[in-house]
């Protein structure tokens, strides 16, 4: 295949432009002092100092963690089973499946989590029928439950699009072929289905995990201005308070943890693979 | 196995699907909802389908959403495939460059995404509007297409592009006829996920585009004013034109049916392009049918005016009727803050108007952002009020003309709140834990510093550093103690609905929240609170400069300034307006409301004061109140 390795290079090109060019404006504003247009060169770890030395920030950043851990986990134990429904399904149905996944995902994000409000507020239709069944005065809306279930809600179809697309691609002869040589269904599933689908959960670990870092929006709207998260406090530096410098040293952070999160999650997949991708 | 029943399967499958439909389902009934609430159902209209297709906004938007998604989906796709299968051909090393490179648009939160491409084309001074928004999406989509294709590229056996050349196939035929079939399932997804993003994309669209280009999410969240049922009907729409496309795809297999072997392929292949081509034609069809006619006679005829302004912040019948009168065409772009709009002004983005506040107004004057005003074009002077005239930030009008001014105060709920609490605490109100649980507090550091700062004796402009400290533990008091819900304009709805006892407020918000709701009342503290004042400037890089006088003797017009105010709630700085619509017999909307004049005459009230060193120090201890907060939770 070595003859393709030059299609590469134009996105290559592209790539350094419309990536890392970016990336590095905003490395040297984290390393600089003050200015949203004039940048003056003199080098400065003071934006970093004072991430480090705060013991609040470091706070928000194990809060944003420790939520969007929770919202992975949710997902992948909710979105797993279902992408194995919908891989297992006839294919007429599969594609319906995906496609009923996939619509609520086109219509914008912000619309469906102003109807989330309107359904978890404290006059709206979860409050009426809980008061139904004669439970009152429940708070859900601005609660840390009305943000994980904003966050689910928007990042679960990506778990289950990426698991279902690695489970959909598996030969099925291997599967009969474990059955026939006497393994249960669970353990085919354990030995076989589930590691081959592997790539895809990790995918959809990435998928979920990542935005759900670094949202801002849905805790603003679900959480209320009360629940504060790594990416308000990104936000709020460049649009509220205009430390950009700032707000670029904290991009910086949270681009570092997540590069080493993903290291680890790289080598978890060359152990399970047992490094056969590396020709 | 394929043919057991799974009920536990099927079960958590109907669920999921109830979960993802449930808030479509609650935004179409609201779509059709008679109020402008988003919470309460009061009757069925079709009022808000009417504002839609009447508002050339929400109607590009949607045209712009779908444009920008669709070419982004299908270029990212092409390029990132193309990119993937390359890249598994190269050298070990620069794949993990490139996989690395890739890892940033995707880990990073968007909001750093979206710096960095303003940056960029900032720096390199790029207009910003569709296609920088367009190259944006692309840029951000094709490492989510690369995901999802370089797996499957990488599961291929290397052997079968050279064994298919071996077999004489050129590269192109060994590519197209042997690989892509191979990872076709893994461009598709790639797609999927790309349209997904770009469709829902909100942060990066916002700072990346410009002259008045917006998507769905921006109007959506520069709408958060008064989100109003109309943006649920531009949602049915989608739901619409979606449901529409599927319906022809299930035509088109049923026919490439009829050509057996192909079939099975044809479907997943045919399947997206189809949606994505029946959303074109429906958007195009959609925006070519509202196109304004332009009639030449008039003497701004193809003249092009850029308003800036807060978003829900205008009458929808001005921008229209002035159109008609001028024969220039409008283009208004929305921002949610002050400070937004300060990014976009001092990057060089281009407008004829701007509507900011007070203090915005002064820092931007101060940093040479604004121009004079020709008063001698300014034909409404005499109509406007006085306590609108030579306000602190422009003592000679020389910058600005009053747009709508107000002050800030308490909204409160009459059958649940003592009068005689306010009159004793004022703002300290806030603190007394008979309300606990019961209160909004505004999601703004200059509001909240305010309340604490007057509630404290001290003025709100105080540059002392121990005042703030003292108005900062204030508030943490307050956070910690009082368990608020800190939010922005969702207090509008919530208090017009009841919800709360107590919550800060804008006098224009609380005007048409008692104009809702009997129930409410609004008071204005001894202590001082602030007044303020959003006013017309023209930027320097204006380019239509008589136009914009003419727009804003326009909107203070006597007819305008009323259909503004009456459709807004905000005080009119058209003092026969003000008169008119407070008066018992000229039965004005907000007769016997008292937020909506408001107050000139107490020592204690004042208007911000710009400056940057308290602004950041108000900012940043803002952030820790919330940090405090989200603790004490």
């Amino acid at each position: 295949m070595k003859k393709f390795s030059q299609l590469a290079v134009p996105y290559i090109i592209w790539a350094a432009l419309m990536i890392v060019l970016p990336m590095l404006l905003i490395l040297m504003y984290s390393f600089t002092e003050h200015g949203n247009s004039i940048i003056s060169f003199a080098v400065t770890f003071d934006h970093y100092i004072k991430f480090f030395s705060d013991p609040d920030f470091l706070l928000v950043l194990w809060r944003s963690f420790t939520i969007a851990v929770k919202t992975t986990i949710i997902c992948l134990l909710l979105g797993y089973p279902l992408a194995y429904f919908i891989a297992r399904s006839a294919e007429k149905w599969q594609n319906i499946l995906v496609l009923c996944i996939t619509i609520p995902t086109w219509i914008n994000m912000l619309v469906r989590t102003y109807a989330w409000i309107g359904l978890l507020s404290d006059g709206g239709l979860f409050a009426q029928i809980l008061g139904f069944f004669g439970v009152e005065e429940v708070e859900i809306l601005y609660t840390e439950f009305a943000v994980l279930l904003g966050m689910v809600y928007n990042f679960l179809p990506f778990m289950i699009l990426q698991i279902n697309t690695s489970l959909c691609k598996m030969d099925q002869n291997l599967l009969n072929a474990s059955a026939d040589l006497g393994a249960t269904p669970f353990q085919t599933f354990w030995k076989v289905t589930f590691p081959l689908s592997l790539p895809g959960v990790i995918n959809g670990i990435t998928l979920v995990f990542l935005p759900a870092i670094s949202a801002f929006f849905i805790p603003k709207l679900l959480g209320g201005g009360q629940y504060f998260l790594i990416g308000n406090l990104i936000e709020n530096q460049f649009i509220t308070v205009g430390e950009w410098n700032f707000g670029s040293a904290i991009s910086m952070i949270m681009a570092a943890v997540m590069m080493l999160l993903m290291m680890l999650v790289k080598k978890l997949e060359v152990r399970n693979q047992g490094g056969k991708e590396d020709n | 196995m394929k043919k057991s029943s799974r009920p536990f399967g099927k079960i958590l499958m109907i669920l999921a699907i109830v979960f993802f439909y449930l808030p479509i389902l609650y935004m179409i009934i609201f779509s059709f909802n008679e109020g402008k609430s988003l919470t309460t159902f009061t009757g069925f209209s079709l009022r808000w389908y009417q504002h839609m297709l009447e508002s050339r906004d929400m109607m590009s938007a949607l045209y712009t959403t779908f444009t920008v998604a669709i070419l982004a989906t299908l270029i990212s796709t092409v390029v990132g495939t193309i990119a993937a299968i390359g890249l598994s051909s190269s050298k070990k090393l620069v794949r993990d460059v490139v996989e690395q490179v890739n890892n940033f648009p995707i880990m990073n939160p968007d909001i750093v995404t979206a710096i960095g491409f303003m940056l960029l084309f900032i720096t390199f001074k790029v207009e910003r509007g569709y296609v920088t928004m367009l190259l944006a999406h692309i840029a951000f989509c094709i490492p989510y297409v690369m995901l999802s294709v370089m797996p499957k590229v990488r599961s291929l056996d290397p052997n079968l592009a050279d064994a298919a050349m071996d077999l004489g196939a050129t590269p192109w035929v060994a590519l197209t006829k042997v690989i892509v079939p191979q990872i076709t399932p893994g461009i598709f997804s790639g797609a999927l996920i790309a349209f997904t993003m770009s469709v829902d994309d909100f942060i990066i669209s916002y700072f990346v585009t410009g002259g008045g280009v917006k998507n769905l999410s921006i109007m959506v969240y520069t709408m958060s004013k008064r989100v109003n049922p109309s943006i649920n009907a531009v949602s049915t729409l989608v739901v619409v034109i979606i449901t529409v496309a599927l319906v022809i795809i299930n035509v088109v297999p049923a026919i490439a049916a009829k050509r057996p072997k192909k079939a099975e392929m044809g479907k997943r292949k045919i399947a997206i392009p189809c949606t994505i081509g029946a959303v074109v034609v429906a958007g195009i069809i959609a925006i070519f049918a509202l196109k304004p006619e332009v009639n030449s006679d008039l003497p701004y005829s193809g003249q092009t005016l850029y308003i800036y302004l807060p978003g829900e912040y205008m009458g929808e019948e001005i921008v229209p009727l002035f159109e008609e009168q001028t024969g220039a065409t409008v283009i208004v772009e929305n921002f949610d803050s002050n400070e937004q709009a300060y990014i976009k002004v001092t990057n060089g983005e281009s407008y004829d108007i701007i509507i900011p506040s007070d203090y915005m107004i002064q820092r931007l004057m101060e940093e040479g952002y604004l121009q004079k005003i020709d008063k001698s074009l300014i034909t409404v002077w005499n109509e406007l009020d006085e306590a609108v005239l030579s306000p602190a930030f422009d003592p000679d009008n020389e910058y600005s003309v009053s747009y709508f001014w107000g002050t800030v105060g308490i909204v409160y709920d009459k059958t649940k709140v003592s009068e005689e609490d306010l009159k004793e605490q004022g703002f300290g109100i806030f603190l007394n834990e008979k309300y606990k649980g019961d209160i909004y507090v505004y999601d703004s550091e200059r509001d909240s510093f305010m309340m604490a700062l007057k509630d404290l004796g001290y003025s709100m402009n105080t540059e002392n550093e121990a005042e703030l400290q003292e108005a900062y533990e204030w508030l943490v008091q307050c956070v910690t103690t009082m368990d608020p819900e800190i939010v922005t304009d969702e207090i509008i709805d919530n208090m017009a609905q009841g919800r709360k006892a107590l919550g800060l407020c804008y006098s224009g918000d609380a005007t048409y929240i008692m104009s809702e709701n009997e129930n409410m009342g609004f008071y204005m503290p001894e202590e001082g609170t602030n007044r303020w004042y959003d006013s017309m400037v023209i930027p320097t890089t204006a380019e239509s400069y008589v136009l914009a006088h003419e727009f804003m003797n326009f909107v203070n017009s006597y007819d305008m300034a009323y259909a503004n105010s009456d459709w807004v709630g905000y005080t009119s700085p058209n003092l026969a307006v003000k008169e008119d619509l407070s008066s018992e017999e000229e039965e004005g909307s907000y007769a016997g409301i008292n937020a909506y004049i408001p107050r000139t005459d107490h020592p204690l009230d004042e208007v911000f004061v710009f400056n940057e060193e308290v602004k950041k120090l108000m900012g940043n201890l803002w952030s820790k109140v919330k940090i405090a907060a989200s603790n004490a939770k």
